[in-house]
């Protein structure tokens, strides 16, 4: 279930990230635009942060459980960075593999 | 006007940020490592990496304790026993003695008993109440945890303020950054790399925005745990100036401090009976601390005190008579608001109550924290250097206010990482017999951390920063090496073992050490540029710091 939480995070962010205009011109090239999928991409990502959250409170609790979002926030936010300006072009597919994963983990641990 | 607001901020932000970041560095960075205080202090006693304790149940550790204290100090005042957890696997006991009869001489410790005026200590085995391997001496990761807040060769009450004064800096400096922070969303996730004074500001932003939750939230309370020494103005208005008064209506104990005792010898109540109570009431294995007044007189009584089950400092306490065995007291289970809130949020500064995982997650935001205010100094120090330009250029100098703060951070940030390992080196290097060894280790820290200090304020320079990386990289990265030349448990060991507080404390440092390469490294590739150097004498050939 942690994992869950990281990785919708990390996708969460790498979403708001790619909805930048800058960003998605490093990942899909120059001249490319977010375009129409803007505001897919922004409401994608705040969905997923939000999971996130409901993710790490099924895990802490409902006090702790704020706590660790942020961390988890943290952690995720800091990883989109460092893909964003070191592997633009990875952002998306890992964004994806990430999304998969977090649906993994979650069924798994909802079973 | 709002321009004008924000402009207004930046400057506020700017230098109530560069006046106190050098210490707020150090407060950082130590406060981080105190998050892994035990491994810490476990690294740092090698002679107990391998001492392989198994758990018994809870009624079984405490009744081996106490036997053993009996043996040892029947007559104490006070024994203090700290069962043990997942990261410290052995008892903490302590025990006061009486003061000594004139003349007497001091009885021989036994080995693994230490003792600092009347107070005897040991770490005893929990299977079995016999102390553990004697250890070195040595203050570990409990150095660290002074430092942050108290500091060293100086009484805690000055150095309280300074860390207040500095805290309060700080908050003013995350709340102003956040007004001045013009692009916040924009820039959420920017990181130019190789871009000068805009890396370091993006760096600046990344580390403070992405972990703003924490930075506000260590940052305020920090200064909340300190609270009633700074601002104690409240509490003696409404109780006016009876501190006793306030302090026992706020911070209920469960009975006076220093009972005397009766002088009539009475045997212990059995402590299963005790226990059994406290896990009726909190569950099992939820006791931390035992603190028994007067063992063995008749008015002798026993406080338990529950371990941390969520998020607040205070946890509640039962005291019983120690001779019958009967619930005297009970506190804490309902504190009320406002105590409840200041305790939480003294909880959330300490973090006692993480587990592994938000440890690690809190670890990250403190190193994140580091690198803000290492960023922060060094962003003015280019940005001052920018304005030069020109002037060295011309073969001029450098102001005395940029020399300075070069210097300054030089020796807080770079010095500050070899002082750190150097610490550690010295735990391993110094004999383990010598006298006062734990404050020589400290002595070394500091010492280190001076000569580091003195040569960044005598040669500025990019070379010197990339020598000091160096070393504390070599430092820090060799520390797995020290562990294998000193101990047995080297990183082949730890880990098949599953010695995971060792093995952590090794691959953290190499992975700092890595880091560090990395930064020296960078330093040393970008060149500063042709013209600058053919341009200026060749006696003031003082390359820009960044």
């Amino acid at each position: 279930m942690v994992v869950t939480a990281w990785c919708t995070a990390f996708s969460g962010f790498a979403a708001l990230g790619l909805a930048i205009d800058r960003h998605h011109e490093d990942s899909y090239g120059r001249g490319k635009s977010p375009g129409a999928r803007r505001p897919w991409l922004r409401l994608a990502g705040t969905l997923a942060l939000l999971l996130s959250l409901a993710a790490c409170l099924a895990v802490q609790g409902p006090t702790q459980g704020w706590v660790l979002w942020l961390g988890v926030l943290t952690a995720g936010a800091l990883v989109v960075v460092g893909v964003l300006s070191y592997a633009p072009r990875r952002a998306a597919p890992l964004a994806a593999i990430a999304g998969v994963l977090a649906a993994i983990t979650a069924l798994l641990a909802l079973i | 006007m709002k321009e004008g607001f924000r402009q207004s901020m930046n400057w506020v932000h700017t230098y109530s940020g560069l006046l106190v970041g050098w210490v707020l560095f150090m407060v950082f960075a130590a406060g981080t490592a105190c998050y892994y205080r035990d491994e810490i202090t476990l690294w740092m006693k090698p002679e107990l990496h391998q001492a392989g304790l198994s758990l018994p149940p809870e009624v079984e550790v405490v009744s081996n304790t106490v036997a053993a204290l009996q043996q040892r100090a029947p007559t104490a005042q006070r024994w203090f026993i700290t069962l043990p957890t997942e990261r410290e696997p052995g008892v903490r006991a302590s025990w006061s003695a009486p003061p000594l009869a004139k003349g007497a001489a001091e009885p021989a410790l036994e080995p693994g008993v230490t003792r600092r005026g009347r107070l005897y200590s040991a770490m005893l085995d929990p299977a079995t109440g016999q102390p553990m391997a004697a250890t070195r001496e040595t203050r570990g990761g409990e150095f660290f945890y002074r430092l942050h807040f108290d500091l060293h060769y100086m009484p805690a009450i000055w150095a309280r303020w300074i860390i207040g004064f500095c805290a309060m800096f700080m908050l003013v400096a995350i709340i102003t950054g956040i007004v001045t922070h013009r692009r916040i969303f924009a820039d959420f996730f920017t990181f130019r790399p190789k871009k000068g004074q805009r890396s370091w500001l993006d760096a600046h932003n990344a580390t403070a925005v992405l972990a703003l939750p924490y930075h506000l939230m260590i940052t305020y309370t920090g200064l909340v745990t300190l609270m009633l020494m700074y601002m104690p103005f409240g509490p003696q208005v409404t109780y006016k100036g009876d501190q006793q008064a306030f302090t026992a209506e706020v911070f209920p104990a469960t009975g006076p401090r220093d009972p005397k005792p009766s002088g009539i010898a009475t045997p212990l109540t059995p402590m299963a009976p005790l226990i059994a109570q406290a896990q009726q009431r909190w569950g099992e294995d939820s006791i931390a601390r035992i603190n028994v007044h007067n063992p063995g007189d008749a008015v002798a009584t026993i406080t338990l005190s529950r371990k941390a089950q969520d998020m607040s400092s205070a946890q509640p306490a039962l005291m019983f008579n120690g001779t019958t065995g009967k619930l005297l007291n009970e506190v804490g289970e309902d504190r009320g608001a406002v105590i409840t809130t200041r305790s939480v949020l003294y909880g959330l500064h300490l973090g006692r109550f993480a587990d592994p995982l938000l440890r690690l997650l809190f670890f990250v935001s403190g190193l994140a924290g580091c690198v803000m205010v290492a960023t922060g100094l060094l962003l003015w120090a280019v940005k001052e250097r920018n304005k030069y330009a020109k002037v060295v250029a011309n073969g001029g100098r450098v102001g005395w206010a940029s020399r300075l703060v070069d210097g300054l951070n030089v020796g807080a940030i770079a010095g500050l990482m070899i002082a750190l390992p150097a610490f550690f080196w010295a735990n391993r290097l110094l004999p383990v017999g010598m006298a006062g060894r734990g404050q020589a280790e400290i002595d070394l820290f500091f010492g280190v951390w001076a000569l580091a200090a003195i040569a960044g304020l005598a040669w500025p320079t990019r070379r010197m920063w990339i020598i000091q990386l160096g070393v504390a990289a070599f430092m820090f990265g060799a520390i797995p090496l020290l562990n294998a030349a000193t101990t047995a448990t080297h990183l082949g060991v730890s880990i098949p073992a599953g010695l995971w507080a060792v093995a952590g404390f090794d691959l953290t440092c190499l992975a700092l050490g890595a880091a560090l390469l990395l930064c020296a490294g960078w330093l040393g590739r970008r060149k500063p540029s042709a013209k600058a150097v053919r341009a200026a004498p060749a006696s003031l050939n003082r390359e820009p710091a960044l």
